[in-house]
């Protein structure tokens, strides 16, 4: 872990990929094949997450616009994404109330979004959801600094 | 390649079979996602026909065989009655997103609880494991009925069986696992869900079983983190959800196929989901419906012991909106929307009767 990387910022997304797409573990155990494209909405910043086969085929930086073409998208309070980085930090992996599905369902509205209203295509978080749930596991083996965010 | 009758040293042959053959000179390839039903698509292999009248078995592309015996008895021989546009895509993605569920589950993890919430765990554990027999025993019986020209339809059924083993089994040993065991029979099996068994047809079964069942059950399970105690149990829901949402996938994109392709069932279609409405509540397939039994344990799970029964019970009743309002969208993108504008459909009825 020699090198820091900030979150949000595309190069955190990048390390968390090469991390992902290079760790045998998270093809197994319910994981593997996934065809779909997320969107991740954190304090303003969007970013797309590109998914294909086994693995995670590519991250960059979108628009709120580019939403609309997006399987669904992640959106969480900023400090609710810090708690979530933390607890996958301190135990390797997501535990209790910040894995995925678990913070979609506590929160009203949920984390999981789509714009076209397609039921199918937001199942995919459902389907994939181990999926999901390894690509954020996989920040554990990379150092995260969080961006000091001031609330509006 | 031809046949010869002698060769060299070698004794007589019949080496007539060696002409009798499909399309020759195929040279399917791996593509990116290894080798899949995909990528063997090719040219009279990968033609689908409307209608079939293979009666006997025969792998679609193959030679047949004179004077073969009827086999299959196949009632499901028209496309449309079981078809859907990716269904061979379903099929390697169910085999590739396999888990076990005597290692992948962290069973250690597991440790006593109150009385009252392994009670009650075991209690959706029981009737967990009795719906789950019926979503695979009908599908199972479906895909004998279908003629091997549809074996991508059928193989997608084939995962489906297998996931429905894995979650009878997995319901089964947590009921077992933490000094309960299983409770009383809920007879979730009769009612709707015995329904689904005397459906005539291949997509009154997929929309009893698919959309309204697996649908509602779906919610259950992602629902499921939210009731589990351990990470056992959050293992255990989160894995069975993504295997639920496949089934119900299939069911989505079979309706769709079907409404558009057969639009003079409409209307036949309409009125399984009429039933399905009907009895969306107050059925006991439903554990987050009306029945005691699953819905008082449900509730203690939620809340936290039988002493938090009331923020139990308030969650469960986000469970049923959720579920309406999941069904709701999943018939719009299977295309069947129009029974929400046109006052057929009682989900608004429904929602306010969540609450009861």
């Amino acid at each position: 872990m020699a090198s820091e990387f900030t979150f949000p910022s595309l190069d955190w997304l990048q390390a968390v990929r090469e991390v992902f797409n290079t760790t045998d573990m998270y093809r197994g155990a319910g994981s593997g094949r996934c065809d779909c494209v997320v969107g991740l909405k954190i304090e303003g910043a969007v970013f797309i997450v590109e998914f294909e086969g086994f693995g995670c085929t590519g991250v960059r930086q979108a628009n709120e616009a580019e939403l609309e073409n997006v399987d669904f998208y992640l959106d969480m309070p900023y400090e609710l994404w810090k708690s979530m980085l933390e607890n996958i930090s301190a135990n390797n992996h997501a535990i209790g109330e910040f894995t995925l599905n678990t913070l979609d369902l506590g929160m009203e509205q949920g984390i999981a979004h789509s714009k076209h209203e397609d039921q199918y295509r937001q199942d995919l978080f459902v389907r994939y959801n181990q999926t999901m749930q390894f690509f954020f596991d996989a920040s554990h083996r990379i150092s995260t600094t969080f961006e000091e965010i001031v609330a509006s | 390649m031809t046949s010869s009758k002698t060769n060299g040293n070698l004794p007589d042959l019949d080496l007539g079979w060696m002409d009798q053959h499909g399309p020759w000179d195929t040279h399917a390839e791996p593509g990116k996602y290894g080798f899949t039903l995909a990528d063997i698509q090719i040219g009279e292999y990968g033609q689908v026909p409307e209608e079939s009248n293979n009666q006997t078995g025969r792998p679609r592309g193959s030679k047949p065989r004179a004077n073969s015996m009827r086999l299959g008895g196949y009632t499901v021989r028209t496309k449309s009655d079981i078809w859907l546009e990716n269904a061979s895509f379903l099929y390697e993605e169910a085999l590739q997103r396999q888990w076990s569920s005597a290692t992948d589950v962290p069973w250690e993890s597991i440790k006593p609880l109150p009385d009252d919430v392994e009670q009650a765990q075991c209690q959706m554990a029981t009737f967990l494991t009795e719906v789950e027999f019926v979503a695979g025993d009908v599908p199972a019986r479906w895909i004998s009925s279908t003629t091997p020209d549809y074996f991508e339809a059928r193989q997608v059924l084939l995962a489906q069986v297998m996931d429905e083993s894995r979650h009878m089994d997995v319901f089964r040993k947590r009921a077992l696992a933490n000094g309960g065991g299983l409770m009383r029979a809920t007879g979730a099996t009769a009612g709707f869900v015995g329904g689904i068994d005397l459906s005539r047809d291949f997509t009154e079964m997929s929309s009893r079983l698919h959309i309204s069942g697996e649908g509602a059950v779906l919610t259950i399970f992602r629902m499921g983190e939210l009731m589990a105690y351990n990470d056992a149990e959050k293992t255990i829901y989160r894995l069975c959800a993504q295997d639920e949402a496949r089934h119900v996938a299939f069911g989505v994109m079979h309706l769709r196929y079907m409404s558009q392709n057969e639009p003079d069932r409409r209307e036949e279609i309409h009125s399984y989901l009429d039933e399905a409405e009907g009895s969306m509540l107050t059925d006991a397939a439903n554990p987050a419906g009306r029945l005691t039994q699953t819905s008082e344990s449900l509730c203690i799970l939620l809340g936290g012991g039988s002493d938090k029964f009331d923020e139990g019970f308030r969650k469960l009743v986000a469970i049923r909106r959720r579920q309406l309002q999941e069904y709701r969208k999943r018939v719009i993108s299977a295309g069947f929307g129009d029974r929400f504008d046109n006052g057929r459909s009682r989900l608004n009825e429904l929602m306010a009767q969540a609450a009861a």
